[in-house]
């Protein structure tokens, strides 16, 4: 047994070719490189990608949310090394490390040494605090997602931030743990980077390793079953009404009197006074005469004003619907502005588009009310 | 084989007589409410003007593309957003669509009383600074129903 695995391992680089011992096992080298392709797809499209490209962004964090649970799970049933309880974390060690290092030097350590083990507990804690907030921002503000159920507007919100701060902490997480491969390797000359490919560490005072193939079963079978588990719960939690939101139908003669001029605006736009107010000026209608008779008139308001930004706890019906401006229009509120500067006065001018106030053409979820980041899609010719 | 002959040319005949009878018909019946919305305004015309004689398809077309001036600023023109063609779609200031006023082009236009009274009050008033009488509004259905 212990023979075969000799005769298998690479010859080369080090002198001794018998003494590389399998430390990480295939699924948590898997798991390490899965993780840097989601961390990566998730943070370029957390920091640099438009906002239409959250859908991705949250594919990218449903997969470190399974990740990190296996990973975790993996630390109590995993190989020998990826154990949490081999990892070196007592201070009095990490002190010891320290000093060593400060000499120019890094001991052997077959799994993770001192620093390292306090480093991947960082990770696994920023990971997890990115993956809950973004759950919470994503469930509080675009009323998506397994927490949209319970989640309001403004606990939305502060987990927003909150993500963005440990999203900037993760940056520095993951600089700290380069940092680390890149001294490991060229300072004390431990080859890290390719043990998390190949899983083996050339160790001298190492007890025989395991084999190849150890482990890859178990850490499928846990992968499946924690995989279908937050899957399966995930998607059911998302399946129930988001709280702050409910799908309203559109009156017939709403959608004919205000529908003829321009788009019909949901509701939740606005508040019941601002509703009042326009309702009450359209002989004088931004310009134009778009009077009605009485009896629609008192149809259309009470409609509205059921239905007013009071009523719904959503992003929009927060930012914008709730907030007064002294024309009534929902384009003059500070947050509308200030969404759209970066829209050229052109792009509102394209035959698609028309007008500012044509929020449909830009906004595919208008209707809804909910104005979802990842539903913008500007018309053809429109580069924000 | 001529007995057969004959009577296809029959039954033929007779469907195409049915077929056009069924579509006149419903022409009838289609075209009605517009000629009821014509004849309103031609008796609301003949009690002020009693030589009236009919509206005209010159003068409506006039109205369409004059520029009165006497309106509001930003919205000079009936064309300013039914477009100057009135078989072509136009476009609301704030970026709809329209449908073409062109009764060929749209057939289910000027059939609802109310609605074709409340765009006149509406868009004369803002083309016009006043209210449309009832001689320019016949004359604006006649030019539309023979574009
Ligand atoms: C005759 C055409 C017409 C009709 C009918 C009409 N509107 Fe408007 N509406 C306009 C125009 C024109 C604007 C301003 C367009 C612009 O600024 O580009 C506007 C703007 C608005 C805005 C403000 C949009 C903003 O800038 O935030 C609201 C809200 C609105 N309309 C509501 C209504 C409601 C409610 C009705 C039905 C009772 C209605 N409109 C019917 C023409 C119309
Ligand atoms: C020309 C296209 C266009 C039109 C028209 C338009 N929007 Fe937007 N809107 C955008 C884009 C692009 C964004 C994304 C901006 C960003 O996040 O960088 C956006 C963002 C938003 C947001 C999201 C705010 C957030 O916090 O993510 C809301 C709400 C919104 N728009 C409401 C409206 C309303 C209401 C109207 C109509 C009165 C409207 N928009 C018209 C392009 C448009
Ligand atoms: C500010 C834009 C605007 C202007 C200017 C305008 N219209 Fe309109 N008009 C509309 C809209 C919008 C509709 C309703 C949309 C529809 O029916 O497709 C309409 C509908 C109508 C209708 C009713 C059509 C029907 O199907 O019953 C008539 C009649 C009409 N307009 C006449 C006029 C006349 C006459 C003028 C010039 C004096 C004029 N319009 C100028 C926007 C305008």
């Amino acid at each position: 047994m212990d023979s075969n695995l000799h005769n298998n391992l690479p010859r080369g680089p080090v002198e001794k070719p018998d003494q590389y011992r399998l430390v990480w096992d295939l699924p948590l080298r898997l798991f390490h490189w899965f993780m840097v392709i989601a961390v990566s797809v998730a943070g370029i499209t957390g920091f640099l990608a438009p906002s239409w490209w959250l859908d991705t962004h949250v594919v990218a964090g449903y997969a470190i949310g399974i990740l990190l649970v296996f990973r975790i799970a993996w630390g109590f049933v995993g190989s020998h090394y990826s154990k949490f309880r081999q990892f070196p974390m007592a201070i009095s060690g990490m002190l010891r490390h320290l000093r060593m290092i400060t000499t120019g030097k890094s001991d052997d350590h077959a799994g993770h040494n001192p620093l390292g083990s306090w480093m991947i507990a960082i990770l696994i804690s920023t990971l997890t605090g990115l993956v809950l907030s973004g759950l919470v921002a994503l469930a509080g503000q675009e009323k998506l997602g397994p927490l949209a159920f319970l989640t309001t507007y403004q606990v939305g919100h502060l987990a927003k931030e909150i993500h963005e701060f440990i999203a900037f902490v993760l940056l520095g997480a993951i600089f700290l743990h380069l940092t680390g491969v890149f001294a490991e390797i060229y300072i004390f000359r431990h080859p890290v980077l390719k043990a998390m490919f190949t899983g083996k560490k050339p160790m001298a005072n190492l007890s025989p390793g395991m084999k190849t193939s150890a482990y890859i079963g178990r850490g499928a079978l846990v992968f499946v079953v924690f995989g279908v588990l937050l899957i399966g719960v995930g998607a059911s939690l998302a399946g129930k009404p988001p709280m702050g939101w409910r799908a309203v139908d559109v009156p017939a003669d709403y959608k004919s009197e205000c529908g003829d001029c321009h788009v019909v605006y949901h509701p939740g736009l606005r508040s019941k006074e601002a509703w009042q107010s326009i309702m009450a000026g359209l002989a004088d209608h931004y310009g134009e005469d778009a009077s009605l008779d009485e009896a629609s008139v008192a149809s259309i308001s009470s409609y509205l004003e059921k239905n007013d930004a009071g009523t719904f706890d959503t992003k929009a019906a927060n930012q914008m619907g709730k907030v007064n401006t002294p024309t009534f229009r929902i384009t003059e509120t500070r947050r509308w502005k200030r969404k759209h500067r970066k829209i050229e006065p052109s792009v509102f001018r394209l035959k698609s588009v028309g007008s500012k106030i044509n929020c449909n053409a830009c906004h595919e979820d208008a209707s809804t009310g909910l104005f979802n980041d990842s539903n913008v899609n500007l018309p053809n010719g429109a580069q924000e | 084989m001529k007995p057969h002959a004959n009577s296809f040319t029959l039954s033929t005949l007779a469907v195409i007589i049915f077929t056009s009878w069924i579509l006149a018909g419903a022409n009838v019946a289609f075209a009605s409410p517009r000629q009821n919305i014509l004849a309103d305004y031609a008796a609301r015309v003949k009690i002020q003007t009693p030589g009236f004689e009919g509206f005209s398809t010159d003068r409506g077309k006039k109205l369409f593309l004059s520029k009165p001036g006497t309106g509001k600023p930003d919205i000079p023109s009936c064309t300013t957003c039914h477009s100057n063609n009135p078989a072509n779609p136009g476009q609301t200031r704030a970026g709809k669509a329209i449908e073409p006023m062109a009764v060929s082009r749209s057939p289910a236009r000027y059939t609802d009383f109310k609605k074709v009274e409340k765009w006149f009050r509406r868009n004369c008033k803002s083309v016009t600074g006043r209210i449309c009488t009832s001689l320019e509004k016949g004359d604006f259905l006649t030019f539309m129903i023979n574009q």
